[in-house]
């Protein structure tokens, strides 16, 4: 473990965000459009307020998360290649994956920092309360669910580094996980062929524990407890990041073979 | 004449040739035919959840059907701008002698080709994947409507485009005009649902009178029957596109007076 790759490319994230900070913005309005849409259709055009709104808020919540996970993944790898940094990143002595999971830990923050922005303007708009159950489990929840989120957006540009199509690519892997995680629509909604898909994205479960933490009465996915849902997404998160070191392993191991830096 | 049209066809043949580049034909058909195939599912999947008598799966089929063209053609009308400030040509086309408005009509030529394939993928994933009933409907008369939402579109999408020349990340705007037409233009639930002041906006889209139109054509309306929505939505297109050549005039000279090229 490099700590200092990592912290180099959190801090150099950072950076990047500040000089443009209005990057954020795109990531916030797909989700927090998909929360206005589920709001309205429910209520009809008329006042509503209870479980919906919630799940609505919370849902968006996590749409927002993924939303930034995805477009700081895709782009982190992409903007590299544009800027002409690629190339030299790949060629220092420094593991690539420790650059990218600093860079994955900015978006988390920035993640959070999406989700509650779709929470406190829900509340403006609707003064939805989030009157949670358990406050302080449900942040906990959330931050649990931010970085599994996180991880998948870290196995995803250690993809991107092997093609230079990750941002055409991006845009097709916003919906499927909107589907799969459950976060706006229940995942027993969907085929029975599809759930096994719901069931090894930790975020699912992250997301089914934010739900026991919010709602006073919530049956869990699979019957699961919040304990189990908690486990299951540390474990999955886990793997994530183990999978995204071997393929980034595979793209050096590549790049020293075939001297091709760009180009597989 | 011969003039502004050399323009508009060098520009399209730019622009298909760099657009190619990096994604070829196959993928980009393949992208177009997962997100329409995702996000179709997502709001039939959440139509279904909520299950209101008037806001049935096939209603929101229907409306996401044309909200595609959106996706495809307004977004990348719209984010011309956007891209040519990331790849640093902005500043050349601007002080090169064509007319902006000429260059950027041309580049959009790609944004109306997009728009018709993907509206065309999304009727067939309407009728084969989601169930939809077109027995009754008027296919010709949804072609029509198709093709000129990709033109209307256009035009409101050069509009946005020429205000996104003033600003850094001009992307922002490009999302949100892609994107708003899921929560005010009738597209997943009736305007009427919306607050009186959000409903100006609606009427305000063209894309709002192109749901509608599909609509009634779905149900078998004929060319006539339809005529009153498109003449509006061709209208709103045209007058969008008068606007922006005004705009594009305006920061051409602010650029030419102030020297300041690319940043007003």
């Amino acid at each position: 473990m490099n700590a200092r790759a990592v912290t180099a490319g959190f801090k150099q994230q950072a950076i990047q965000f500040f000089a443009d900070p209005q990057w954020i913005i795109p990531s916030l309005i797909s989700p927090f459009l998909m929360t206005m849409v589920m709001i309205f259709i429910s209520s009809g055009g008329t006042a509503i307020e209870g479980p919906v709104v919630l799940q609505a808020v919370l849902g968006g919540g996590v749409l927002g998360m993924w939303a930034s996970s995805l477009f700081s993944s895709s782009s982190s790898v992409s903007f590299d290649r544009i800027n002409g940094t690629f190339e030299p990143m790949l060629g220092s002595g420094t593991r690539i994956i420790y650059v990218l999971a600093g860079r994955s830990l900015w978006s988390t923050l920035i993640g959070l920092m999406n989700a509650f922005i779709v929470f406190a303007i829900a509340e403006l708009m609707f003064g939805t309360g989030l009157s949670l159950d358990r406050p302080f489990l449900f942040f906990l929840t959330v931050l649990m669910t931010m970085l599994s989120l996180s991880t998948v957006g870290l196995l995803i540009s250690s993809l991107f580094v092997l093609t230079r199509k990750g941002g055409t690519i991006a845009t097709v892997l916003e919906y499927p996980l909107y589907v799969f995680s459950g976060a706006l629509i229940p995942i027993s909604l969907l085929p029975g062929w599809m759930h096994p898909i719901s069931y090894v994205l930790g975020p699912s479960w992250g997301v089914d524990a934010m739900k026991y933490a919010a709602l006073p009465v919530h049956e869990g996915l699979m019957g699961m407890s919040i304990v189990a849902d908690i486990a299951i997404c540390m474990l999955l998160s886990i793997v994530m990041i183990v999978i995204s070191y071997f393929v980034m392993l595979y793209v050096e191991r590549k790049v020293l073979e075939y001297g091709t830096a760009t180009r597989y | 004449m011969s003039g502004p049209l050399t323009i508009v066809a060098s520009a399209a043949k730019m622009d298909f040739r760099s657009k190619f580049a990096v994604v070829g034909p196959l993928m980009r058909l393949a992208v177009i035919m997962l997100t329409n195939l995702f996000s179709m599912y997502f709001f039939f999947l959440l139509a279904s959840y909520i299950g209101k008598s008037d806001v049935t799966p096939d209603y929101v089929i229907i409306g996401n059907m044309i909200q595609s063209i959106a996706t495809s053609t307004l977004y990348s009308t719209s984010n011309i701008s956007n891209m040519e400030k990331h790849t640093g040509t902005l500043e050349p086309l601007l002080t090169a002698p064509s007319r902006m408005f000429y260059t950027f009509f041309g580049k959009s030529i790609f944004g109306i080709l997009n728009g018709i394939v993907s509206v065309t993928v999304s009727i067939s994933f309407a009728a084969f994947v989601f169930g939809v009933d077109f027995s009754s409907a008027n296919l010709s008369v949804i072609a029509v409507i198709g093709l000129l939402t990709c033109l209307s579109l256009t035009g409101m999408g050069m509009a946005v485009g020429s205000v996104g020349l003033y600003l850094r990340t001009s992307s922002i705007i490009a999302s949100l005009f892609s994107y708003i037409g899921l929560l005010v233009c009738g597209v997943n639930f009736p305007v009427s649902y919306l607050p009186g002041w959000l409903q100006i906006f609606s009427y305000a889209m063209p894309l709002t009178y192109a749901v509608d139109a599909t609509r009634m054509a779905v149900g078998g309306a004929t060319l006539s029957a339809v005529s009153q929505p498109l003449m509006i939505m061709i209208v709103l297109g045209l007058v969008y596109l008068i606007i922006s050549w005004f705009i594009f005039n305006l920061f051409e000279k602010i650029s030419r007076k102030t020297g300041k090229i690319g940043s007003f």
